[in-house]
């Protein structure tokens, strides 16, 4: 296990200084939007919140913590918050294989022609998509995370954006219950799955859905996707501890222990392969997370989108 | 020895702990918990509940093994809400080592 004071004030370091986890400058994360038409005016805005952005630089992260987890190289880590944000930041997008960025890519890209189809109005304003900083909540540094918050509901109002549709269930729920309860900020969200009426008879495949804790158990809200699939004739095969009582993948401790993370992803990788059905995630980290496995899993946007 | 302090359930309230008291520690959410083999997050609840201060510094990382899935809160027969309990105790201690 990593000490956790370490990460937690590095993370918080990077978000200060860049708003973002990694330190990268977000002209080399958020670029989906260059070659996709998107209205750049509008009434209700695409917020992102870039976590499917972040998959594969939290893949190399990780990587390299798993390899120095417990050893005596750990206690380093406390040295890199002196390299600068633009040089640690930049190697870091640098290392990040280029393939890797574009499946995430791809997967907004297919959130935005899921919602085109559905004839869902929309407009996308890359200044305006920030991260949430969820995580500086879920790490327990509240005045970071409402520093940060401020930072970014500010720049919405402003804006005059009061519709948000989001694209995970972290940003989700950040954008639902935490910037009313900690920043007084209410906005009208709604997840792009919400949002979609679209019917198919190309269907006849059977899934597992795993229910991510913030959809499933927090939002109380895993009959949509199950709707949305039941609208393309793909049938759920489910398994022990779903919807609301899902089982956790182990992604959230991925930056502190990621021992404790394959603990925990192999025993719900377990459940899971026990319907004998592909896997579909549909957040970020258990996708990230889940895919480690080795097992057959894809997002929910890449099926939706496959079967339209 | 550890010393208990009866106040330290008022000191931790306004980092959003103040549900810890509603626990009767039935060890339901130990049992839900995927950190199975270490009696999580009972163990930190009863250290807000006698006080024992210096007991939970002691074992304060070991916060950050919670996965913040809220499988306890979701079956808490109290609803003592242990999932945010644990969430507050580790602002508390963040706070502690930012003002240390």
């Amino acid at each position: 296990m990593y000490n956790p004071k370490i990460i937690i004030d590095l993370i918080a370091d990077n978000i200060r200084k860049t708003r973002n986890p990694f330190g990268i400058p977000k002209s080399m994360i958020n670029n989906w939007w260059t070659e996709t038409p998107v209205r750049p005016e509008g009434d209700t805005l695409l917020f992102t919140g870039l976590m499917y952005q972040f998959t594969p630089y939290i893949e190399k992260t990780t990587h390299y913590l798993e390899r120095y987890e417990d050893t005596k190289l750990a206690d380093y880590m406390q040295y890199s918050k002196y390299i600068p944000k633009f040089i640690a930041g930049t190697v870091l997008a640098l290392m990040t294989p280029g393939k890797e960025k574009k499946k995430a890519d791809t997967i907004v890209r297919n959130i935005v022609n899921i919602l085109a189809k559905s004839n869902v109005e929309f407009y996308y304003k890359p200044e305006l998509d920030d991260y949430s900083g969820i995580l500086l909540y879920d790490l327990g540094d509240q005045e970071g995370f409402v520093r940060h918050a401020e930072f970014v509901a500010a720049k919405l109002k402003r804006a005059g954006v009061r519709k948000i549709i989001t694209v995970d269930p972290h940003t989700t729920y950040a954008l639902k219950v935490l910037y009313p309860k900690y920043i007084g900020e209410s906005f009208e969200v709604k997840t792009y799955f919400e949002l979609i009426s679209l019917r198919s008879k190309n269907g006849g495949a059977r899934v597992t859905l795993h229910d991510p804790c913030f959809y499933g158990r927090y939002l109380e809200m895993s009959d949509v996707p199950r709707k949305v699939l039941a609208n393309l004739e793909i049938e759920c095969v489910e398994v022990i501890n779903s919807e609301q009582a899902t089982n956790c993948c182990g992604g959230p401790a991925e930056s502190v222990s990621p021992k404790l993370s394959k603990e925990v992803l192999d025993r719900r990788v377990e459940e899971l392969q026990s319907a004998g059905q592909p896997i579909i995630a549909m957040c970020p980290i258990c996708l990230g997370n889940l895919k480690k496995s080795g097992t057959d899993v894809e997002d929910l946007s890449s099926l939706i989108a496959r079967s339209i | 020895m550890t010393l208990v302090n009866p106040e330290f359930a008022e000191e931790l309230e306004r980092f959003g702990v103040n549900t810890a008291l509603d626990c009767f520690n039935c060890g339901t959410c130990a049992a839900i918990c995927p950190l199975i083999y270490e009696h999580f997050p009972r163990k930190m609840i009863r250290y807000i509940q006698v006080g024992a201060r210096d007991r939970l510094l002691e074992n304060d990382k070991e916060l950050w093994r919670c996965l913040h899935c809220g499988l306890c809160t979701y079956t808490c027969p109290r609803e003592a809400d242990p999932g945010e309990l644990i969430l507050g105790l580790k602002r508390f201690i963040v706070s502690n080592w930012r003002r240390s």
